[in-house]
């Protein structure tokens, strides 16, 4: 008895408890997050089959999917917002992977501005390139973050 | 087995700050260091190297109109009035053997939304006056002698944004932005209200992105000549959307059959005939966003079955890093032009001087209508320039004779586009913003500068 209550009271501390269970469930924000990361992926890929096939619906299909990624950041901005204040618990690791995932959406502003160019040259070499950087931050991000996700559960 | 786990997102502040630093000089590069357009005037502008931007520079003079008492401004010698005011955004001009003076009132179609960039072009042009609604009418403005107007009426309405006009015999040609369209017209008449027969189409919609379509006789009225402007800026809606656009069309009166007269040229927004050779000579607005001082817009003679560079390349065989597949065997027969007007100065006006109203010193030269840059620091064009001719050939610098379309502050009273000359031998200007028609002419001794 005396030794199983040793082993629960070190996770029933407040961090560990909010870092995996969530009351309010998922936080919103995070939906938009992955909603928005997924259209910077997509837009990688529109890239590539333009560098490979320069048909201009391609060079747009890449713009439209970096805009609609950065919008949907701006919503995961208010709605990140909105989950500190109603009290949703915002993970451990998640000024790490705040940072990771800002650094991509302002790769995406500016890939965006180069995206807008005329011609070739709105993706290949420049825009290609930063589309592939946005998503080896996202991949990178996520790696970091699932480390220390497992990290604080393991933790205990 | 913590350390090194934690590393990378120790690291990844330090990397953003770095990121940020970097694309906050990207940014802070695009500042244009504008040369002397000076230096771009002329058979051999200086032509600098191709500048990419992230975010294209738009720079549109703020428009505020002309007050009662302001007009533009001529060199002495010159005398400047209003031949008419109160239009609706009139773009081009043509003055009738009876010496009235039509006023092709029109406006482009709405532009299609293909990329986010379009929505925010969109915006920048209508703080640019580019925005009003479009007239699609030409009305008719009948003057006394002295250039004072004594009857106005609408001429012609329901057009389908009209800009080039011509008259051949009793035909009178109005060119749509998708078809030439012929009426009947007798000497004298101050309104049509029969319906025009098609004789041909020309490229319009759904893109549409230069819309004008310049239209000029040849002397024996066999052929008309149209120039149709691309359909991008270069080439971004794709090399399908320029099927027989960026080109000047040789239409056969009779059959309206068409051919192309000479091509890749990129907006061919005027023609004339120059009047010593008789050769066909065009203003073209050259291509944008590859830094302030490139492309120069250009006057040229045209030659048939000439290819004057768009989208390949410019200025001869300047490269386009922006067209991929290139056209090397294209591009190594592409002609520069005669004449560079210097960058962004948007020339949509040209008439070759033929009257003898004006100084003896205008004659057989070529005034342009510069309706000015709208993505250049500092603003260039928003004027009227005279290039002398000689032997068929330009022959010096251009030089201002209409200015004061900007002020001091870089507002817009107005912007010049169509020319024409009038039965007098006046420059008639039309003034899109300024919603005016301009005369310019010789100026009486003793008479005061110029009243509105």
């Amino acid at each position: 008895m005396q030794q199983q209550a040793a082993i629960t009271e070190v996770p029933l501390s407040k961090a560990a408890l909010r870092s995996t269970a969530t009351p309010l469930g998922r936080p919103f924000h995070k939906i938009l997050v992955s909603f928005s990361a997924a259209y910077f992926a997509g837009a990688l890929v529109t890239d590539l089959v333009y560098w490979q096939m320069p048909d201009v619906m391609w060079e747009r299909f890449s713009i439209w999917l970096i805009v609609a990624g950065l919008v949907l950041a701006g919503f995961a901005t208010i709605a990140y917002v909105i989950d500190l204040v109603t009290g949703r618990k915002i993970d451990r690791p998640a000024i790490p992977r705040a940072v990771g995932y800002v650094l991509a959406v302002l790769l995406s502003l500016i890939n965006a501005f180069v995206h807008s160019r005329d011609g070739y040259t709105a993706i290949v070499p420049a825009g290609l390139t930063l589309s592939g950087l946005v998503v080896i931050v996202l991949l990178l991000t996520v790696r970091v973050g699932t480390a220390l996700t497992n990290r604080s559960r393991v933790g205990g | 087995m913590r350390t090194p786990r934690l590393s990378p997102s120790a690291k990844l502040p330090r990397l953003a700050a770095l990121l940020v630093a970097v694309a906050g000089l990207g940014l802070a590069g695009c500042d244009d260091h504008a040369g002397d357009p000076k230096l771009q005037i002329g058979a051999n502008p200086v032509l600098p190297e191709v500048q990419q931007y992230l975010m294209p520079p738009m720079r549109v003079a703020k428009v505020v109109g002309w007050s009662t008492d302001e007009h533009p401004t001529v060199p002495q010698g010159l005398h400047i009035q209003a031949l008419a005011i109160g239009f609706q955004h009139p773009r081009s001009l043509y003055v009738l053997p009876n010496g009235d003076v039509l006023v092709v009132e029109s406006n482009g179609p709405k532009a299609p939304i293909y990329r986010p960039k379009d929505i925010i072009t969109g915006w920048v042009q209508s703080f640019a006056g580019a925005k009003a609604k479009d007239a699609n009418r030409i009305t008719l403005v009948r003057t006394k002698g002295d250039g004072t107007p004594e009857l106005r009426t609408v001429f012609l309405d329901h057009l389908n944004s009209p800009f080039g006009v011509t008259l051949v015999g009793n035909d009178l040609y109005v060119a749509n932005t998708d078809a030439i369209v012929r009426f009947p017209y007798q000497d004298g008449q101050t309104s049509i209200i029969a319906p025009g027969t098609k004789l041909t189409d020309l490229p319009g919609g759904p893109i549409d992105h230069h819309w004008t379509k310049a239209l000029l006789a040849s002397p024996d009225g066999s052929k008309l000549y149209v120039g149709v402007g691309s359909n991008s800026n270069i080439g971004e809606n794709g090399i399908g959307a320029e099927y027989e656009r960026a080109a000047i069309w040789e239409v056969d009166r009779a059959s309206g059959a068409h051919r192309i007269f000479a091509s890749g040229i990129r907006n061919p927004t005027g023609l004339q005939w120059e009047p010593e050779t008789g050769k066909l000579w065009a203003i073209a607005n050259e291509r944008d966003e590859i830094g302030p001082d490139l492309v120069p817009d250009y006057l040229t003679s045209v030659q048939d079955g000439g290819f004057y560079g768009w989208p390949y390349s410019y200025y001869g065989q300047h490269l386009d890093p922006r067209i991929v597949p290139q056209r090397p065997d294209l591009v190594a027969k592409a002609i520069a032009p005669d004449y560079a007007l210097s960058s962004h100065v948007a020339p949509l006006g040209v008439a070759m001087y033929t009257g003898t109203g004006l100084p003896e010193n205008f004659r057989g030269g070529a005034f342009v209508g510069e309706h000015g840059s709208w993505n250049r620091t500092p603003l260039n064009g928003y004027k009227v320039v005279f290039v002398p001719f000689s032997g068929g050939r330009p022959s010096g610098p251009a030089q201002d004779v209409v200015t004061g379309f900007l002020d001091a502050n870089n507002h817009a009273h107005g912007r010049p586009v169509g020319l024409a000359v009038d039965r007098t031998g006046g420059l008639l200007i039309a003034d899109d913003v300024g919603n005016t028609v301009w005369r310019v002419s010789s100026a009486r001794p003793g008479s005061v500068s110029s009243i509105r």
